[in-house]
């Protein structure tokens, strides 16, 4: 199948079979699928406090501050050459960042009493 | 029934035809096996939970793996991670029998069908300045701040809001233009909040014999948004975000 193929010749279309990072796992079998009545239902902790950290999204004066760095930073008439350097520094950075957010999310499951299960009915 | 603290539970990755998926030898999780319950013509794939039980990293991993091997042999319904029933009886009675007609609706509509998880990425240089070439008041503002230094405080923020406005206008319109590229080639379209930087992430449920065209027409997308933008696509994998209609009763 073609989508199963790796990379194009232009690298702007990139494709895998399947989820390598954590990120792509989660996004693919976090509240995904089918879900069961809660009364037949086993909780079981850990799973949800993996979802908050997970999807929380920080929109704040942060944000806003973080594009004003970004866009002063940035000069309109820099060489090709220069904003190809500056872009894959940039592209690293922001997947270091998105890492870091998720490591830290699964470093909080060991410290739960994550075998307690609660059959609610 | 009182919350029990030793209760072992039954692990459940999803759901398939019964006699269409002989066995299942990826790990489960917890590294337990994986086996499968019948009953009334369907099954489901699950494995035992020990009492000491903690969710770890590798369990997302084995989830999907299970998942990944019933879908390259059959139809599968998949159920979220994380979905534990307390016995084997209420999965054959609550889950297979109590949900028959529904999963078997669902194994239909799944029939043929992949999914394929796209994400548009923008390159964050490249999007700025797109956006702030050609725009007085940011040029206005960029300059009042960078005369200001640290006392550019407002100017800084009231910028930085400006600009975010400016990306989610992007957003919008490339968003709207990926969807209405791949519109007559999906069945099924399941949007995720995007992040930060993309202008937009979801899951298409495409037919199989479809998959050749719908990567096509993002080949010419991904020419047409480049460098702005560049695309990522995963796949094919099993169903995960269009199985909860199956709830439906």
């Amino acid at each position: 199948m073609a989508i199963a193929t790796q990379g194009t010749a232009s690298n702007y279309l990139q494709r895998a079979p399947s989820p390598s990072g954590l990120a792509e796992v989660l996004d693919v079998i976090l509240d995904k699928g089918l879900v069961i009545d809660a009364y037949v239902r086993v909780s079981v902790i850990g799973i949800e406090v993996l979802t908050i950290d997970a999807r929380i999204v920080i929109a704040s004066v942060d944000t806003y501050l973080r594009f004003a760095e970004a866009v002063n930073r940035l000069d309109l008439n820099q060489t090709e050459t220069a904003g190809i350097d500056e872009l894959r520094n940039g592209g690293s950075s922001a997947k270091q960042k998105s890492e870091g957010v998720l490591e830290g999310a699964k470093e909080k499951i060991p410290g739960l009493g994550s075998s307690d299960k609660e059959r609610s009915r | 029934m009182a919350a029990s603290m030793t209760s072992t539970g039954v692990y459940v990755y999803g759901v398939v035809r019964a006699d269409e998926l002989p066995a299942v030898s990826a790990e489960g999780v917890a590294g337990a096996t994986v086996e499968l319950l019948e009953r009334d013509g369907l099954a489901a794939i699950v494995s035992r939970l020990p009492g000491e039980f903690r969710v770890k990293r590798r369990d997302l991993q084995r989830h999907l793996h299970v998942l990944e091997e019933a879908f390259a042999e059959t139809t599968v319904v998949p159920c979220a991670f994380g979905t534990v029933l307390v016995s084997e009886a209420d999965v054959e009675e609550a889950l297979l029998s109590g949900r028959r007609d529904p999963l078997q609706a669902a194994l239909a509509r799944l029939d043929g069908m992949v999914q394929l998880n796209v994400k548009a990425v923008y390159d964050e240089n490249e999007l700025l300045r797109r956006l702030i070439s050609g725009n007085p008041e940011v040029a206005k503002l960029r300059e009042e701040s960078g005369k200001l230094g640290d006392a550019g405080y407002y100017q800084r923020v009231r910028l930085g809001e400006l600009v975010a406005g400016l990306v989610e206008e992007s957003r919008r319109q490339d968003a709207d233009a990926i969807l209405a590229a791949v519109s007559g080639t999906v069945e099924d379209v399941a949007l995720d909040d995007p992040g930060e930087y993309d202008a937009l992430k979801g899951s298409f449920l495409v037919d199989r014999k479809r998959v050749d065209r719908f990567d096509s027409k993002l080949e010419e997308l991904a020419a047409k948004l480049q460098p702005v933008a560049r695309l990522e696509v995963i796949g094919p994998l099993p169903p995960t975000a269009f199985a909860a209609s199956a709830t439906a009763t």
